[in-house]
């Protein structure tokens, strides 16, 4: 794949202190991909996404309002988990998902430490829903259709340098307005979705204290360990086999000669094996 | 063979109401046969059937280790068994799966679609591969009857050995690999459970497993065909169980001690009582009944230690699989549908069902099981009422099965809900005790938009008692849940009588003459009416700016929605006590300029159809 680099990639920059809550990007996302009326269901979450929401606006306390969206990591949980890579990172940026190659095992939703992908649980036939940064609109060198609609540019889109430059530079204009931190960054590995705010953004996520590792990368020592594991193991119980093979033939014979039973040196060894599998 | 009628009889009962949940779950969809959530994407179906089905199968990859590897002679009985459970195992995964997957006739997509990085990936590899070899394996025992296939059968005999350390890589990898599987939840899986060891911690409770399976399958097949019992044997393998459980012990809190989450275990909460129990069934109770030398030795003694040992397993997956995943505030833990757990139980059944058939068609142990219906020297059987022939015994078993498999499908048909099947909206709560959430979502209006209710502050407000909670639950239409918010609340909904003219001149009404508003001598318009306040001095506070200009006001959400977001920054939240039904609490004080001129400029908006902040008005706002 010929990923742009972090810095050229595609983002989304959320002001929390500009948005006004008109949500006019969750009807514009609506709109665009012609997604069905929502009703409440058992199975939602009160964040307002849904399979047919894949954008949201969040209310929070004094009147703050916080867009709620796929937020394309840089290296994303989903991409890793997901094991007939229906989800990938597009070349333009954006992670996209391919219904196609999809058996809905819904690992990605397990994984995803934002909780962003949806099911369609009330169908036969169940996709995966999340926001994908209206990549067939990148393709057609337009704009994301949310940050197009914003009446009041709270949610920008641009390059991921460019948009991380006008957060920082927002933040230095206004310190005593914003929170010093740019959510996206780096924690969790950084996402292409920025916000600033007024707010702690931490319900995004589940709460918890987030380091900057990226979440594939916790799973990497335990993969890569797999094919050593395998050869390790396959040759471990061939040569044991062999020995204990080659010493049984042994021992028959000897008893042949010597008719005299010899087994306990078998005995010990195996237990000590069995411990280690 | 009462016994094994009988057995048979449950098993048939348990897959028919399962078939039938099963249908209703290929046509209606997930959410109509589970209790799944977009925060709760994996429940029972994954704990259970996959999880706990692939670590069920242990016994096959330790048995033959033992048997094949370090040259074990005296396990020979249990090794044809432990393959075959091991085979019926990871059917039963593939099985579970059809009914897990969402898109289940794309099972196959990852032969095809390759993601090495993924664990999942990489777990379904091995179990595809490992069913292959274990079918491999087992299959010289079935191929004994047909003796066509002896070249066939004499070749994978040859190669049994280069199977069975297939087999066993194979199985390091998955068991571990379904440890991986939670690597990618640091966030979700609770510290207790989730450490960077987790494949290690997987595959040593793996091995403790297949030893206990092992001991579960033996113990449960002598008592069922009435065979000749096993207990020296058994005793072996719990004893050798015991130290494996040891380790596990050892590593699992040395590495809670690393991780110094070791301390958090003295507090009492939900995570630890899970911890507590899991380590008592799955680890302390086995382990001291194996240390006594009378209980391992025993029969009854076996069955509690195998039993205890293998649920303790299965409640492990189950636990890391959902059961230990922390919860967000306010949301309600996932505890699976009755839906769920009859279709794990349908899979198992049916597995069991195909266990009963290879062993007594085909020689899995020394003897083969004899069923009696085979006996070609029984004669044929009566009905008791109306002396019909109902066949042989041979078929009739599969008249009695098949009336009991197509009787339980249609019981499990009739207790599906209608109202989860149709999914539609959130489903009915039952209404016996206010469940006291803070904040419900509901479709108050039933119009199809969700809004966030307090359902605890109403509580607080109307009262507790059961009769209170009929002041919404009771007088629905068909299908309601609750009353619509707008019959309590119609104010908000209503448009106002603004001004009633109708009422004020009438005889019936204020019945007050004309020229008490209107001055003398000028057309009777609005221009020439006095202000309301001169007479409602008590309904309307001073200075506040009411000119009624039209008989008709919007009402409060109709009023909110046309200029909402304006009122909200500027004004709404600073109106103290303010009455929605009373336009004065907050059309107060003069009309300044500015504020008529935005009221135009949203009003023409308003009326061309699209309300849009154009940079007019942001420059008027600025």
């Amino acid at each position: 794949m010929k990923h742009q680099p972090d810095g050229k990639t595609v983002a989304i920059l959320t002001d929390v202190t500009k948005c006004i809550g008109c949500r006019d990007c969750v009807v514009a996302c609506k709109q665009t991909y012609n997604l069905d009326k929502d009703v409440p269901r058992r199975w939602s979450n009160d964040d307002g996404l849904s399979s047919r929401n894949w954008t949201s606006i969040i209310e929070r306390e004094n009147n703050t309002f916080v867009r709620k969206q796929c937020r394309h990591c840089l290296e994303p949980a989903c991409v890793a988990a997901c094991p007939v890579g229906a989800l990938q990172i597009s070349d333009e940026g954006p992670v996209i998902y391919d219904s196609k190659k999809c058996m809905g095992c819904r690992y990605c939703m397990l994984v995803c430490p934002y909780g962003i992908p949806r099911y369609d649980w009330d169908l036969a036939v169940p996709f995966v829903r999340k926001c994908i940064m209206c990549f067939p609109r990148l393709q057609e060198g337009k704009q994301p259709a949310c940050t197009e609609a914003c009446p009041v540019e709270a949610t920008i889109f641009g390059t991921r340098d460019e948009l991380l430059a006008e957060a920082h530079r927002r933040i230095k204009a206004e310190p005593d307005k914003y929170i010093n931190k740019v959510w996206g960054e780096d924690e969790i590995g950084g996402s292409r979705v920025l916000y600033i705010s007024n707010v702690d953004l931490s319900f995004l996520t589940y709460g918890k204290n987030y380091d900057n590792k990226s979440v594939p990368s916790l799973a990497r020592p335990a993969m890569n360990a797999v094919l050593p594991t395998f050869a390790t193991m396959a040759g471990t119980m061939a040569g044991v086999g062999w020995i204990i093979n080659r010493r049984m033939k042994n021992m028959q014979t000897d008893e042949l000669e010597e008719n005299q039973d010899n087994s306990s040196s078998a005995v010990s060894s195996d237990e000590g094996d069995s411990n280690n599998g | 063979m009462d016994r094994v009628h009988r057995l048979k009889s449950v098993l048939w009962t348990i897959i028919g109401i399962a078939a039938a949940v099963g249908m209703t779950r290929y046509i209606f969809g997930l959410g109509a046969t589970t209790n799944l959530t977009d925060r709760v994407p994996w429940g029972l179906w994954i704990g259970f059937d996959v999880m706990g089905g692939v670590a069920l199968a242990a016994g096959g990859f330790v048995v033959t280790a033992i048997y094949y590897i370090f040259r074990r002679e005296e396990l020979h009985p249990i090794v044809k068994p432990a393959v075959l459970t091991a085979f019926l195992g990871y059917l039963a995964v593939a099985f579970g799966l059809l009914f897990d997957l969402g898109l289940p006739w794309n099972i196959w997509h990852m032969i095809i679609f390759w993601n090495p990085h993924s664990p999942l990936f990489e777990v379904g590899w091995c179990v595809m591969l490992y069913l292959a070899v274990l079918l491999l394996e087992f299959s010289p025992v079935p191929l004994e009857s047909f003796s066509a296939w002896a070249k066939i059968r004499s070749f994978l005999i040859k190669w049994k050995l280069v199977l069975v350390i297939l087999g066993i890589s194979l199985s390091t990898l998955h068991q571990s690999s379904l440890g991986s599987l939670f690597l990618l939840t640091p966030y979700k899986l609770h510290p207790f459970w989730y450490t960077p060891i987790l494949p290690i911690l997987f595959f040593i409770s793996a091995v403790y497993l297949g030893l206990m399976m092992a001991s579960w399958e033996s113990l449960f097949t002598t008592h069922v065909y009435r065979r000749e019992k096993e207990t020296s044997l058994i005793a072996h393998l719990v004893g050798a169980a015991r130290w494996v459980i040891l380790l596990y012990v050892i590593v699992r809190f040395g590495d809670l001690f690393v991780r110094g989450q070791l301390g958090s275990l003295a507090e009492i909460n939900y995570y630890t009582v899970m911890f507590g129990l899991e380590i008592t069934i799955v680890a302390i109770v086995p382990f001291i009944l194996t240390m006594i030398p009378k209980v391992r030795d025993s029969n009854p003694g076996q069955w509690f230690i195998a039993s205890f040992g293998v649920f303790g397993v299965v409640f492990n997956r189950t636990v890391t699989g959902g059961l230990a995943h922390l919860v967000q505030d306010g949301a309600s833990r996932y505890i699976p549908a009755w839906t769920e757990f009859i279709v794990s139980a349908g899979v198992v059944s049916f597995m069991a069902i195909l266990f009963l058939f290879f062993v007594e068609h085909f020689k899995v142990w020394e003897q083969r099981a004899a069923d009696p219906s085979v006996d070609p020297e029984k004669l044929p059987e009566f009905d008791k009422a109306s002396n019909a022939s109902i066949g042989t015994p041979l078929l009739a078993g599969w008249t009695k099965n098949s009336l009991i498999f197509i009787s339980a499908a249609a019981v499990g048909l009739m207790f599906m809900s209608g109202k989860k099947v149709a999914s539609q909206g959130i489903d009915s709560t039952p209404v016996s005790q206010a469940r006291g959430c803070e904040v419900l979502m509901v479709d108050g209006n039933l119009d199809g938009y969700g809004v966030k209710f307090p359902h605890a502050e109403h509580i607080t407000r109307i009262g507790s008692e059961p009769e209170k909670c009929t002041v919404c639950h009771h007088m629905n239409l068909p299908g309601d849940s609750q009353t619509e918010c707008s019959n309590c609340h119609s104010e908000m909904y209503q448009s106002v009588d603004a001004f009633r003219h109708d009422w004020h001149a009438s005889s019936d009404g204020a019945n007050i003459s004309c020229f008490k508003c209107h001055d003398k001598g000028k057309p009777k318009d609005v221009d020439s009416a006095v202000e309301c306040s001169e007479c409602h001095q008590d309904l309307i506070p001073a200075g506040a700016t009411i000119k009624v200009d039209q008989y008709n006001a919007p009402g409060y959400v109709d009023a909110l929605h046309i200029a909402c977001i304006r009122c909200h920054e500027t004004y709404i939240d600073t109106v103290a006590n303010r009455k929605i039904d009373e336009c004065s609490s907050c059309h107060k004080g003069a009309i300044t300029p500015e504020n008529k001129k935005f009221a135009e400029i949203v009003m023409t908006k308003v009326k061309a159809g699209k309300f849009q902040i154009t940079p007019e008005i942001k420059k008027d706002r600025e």
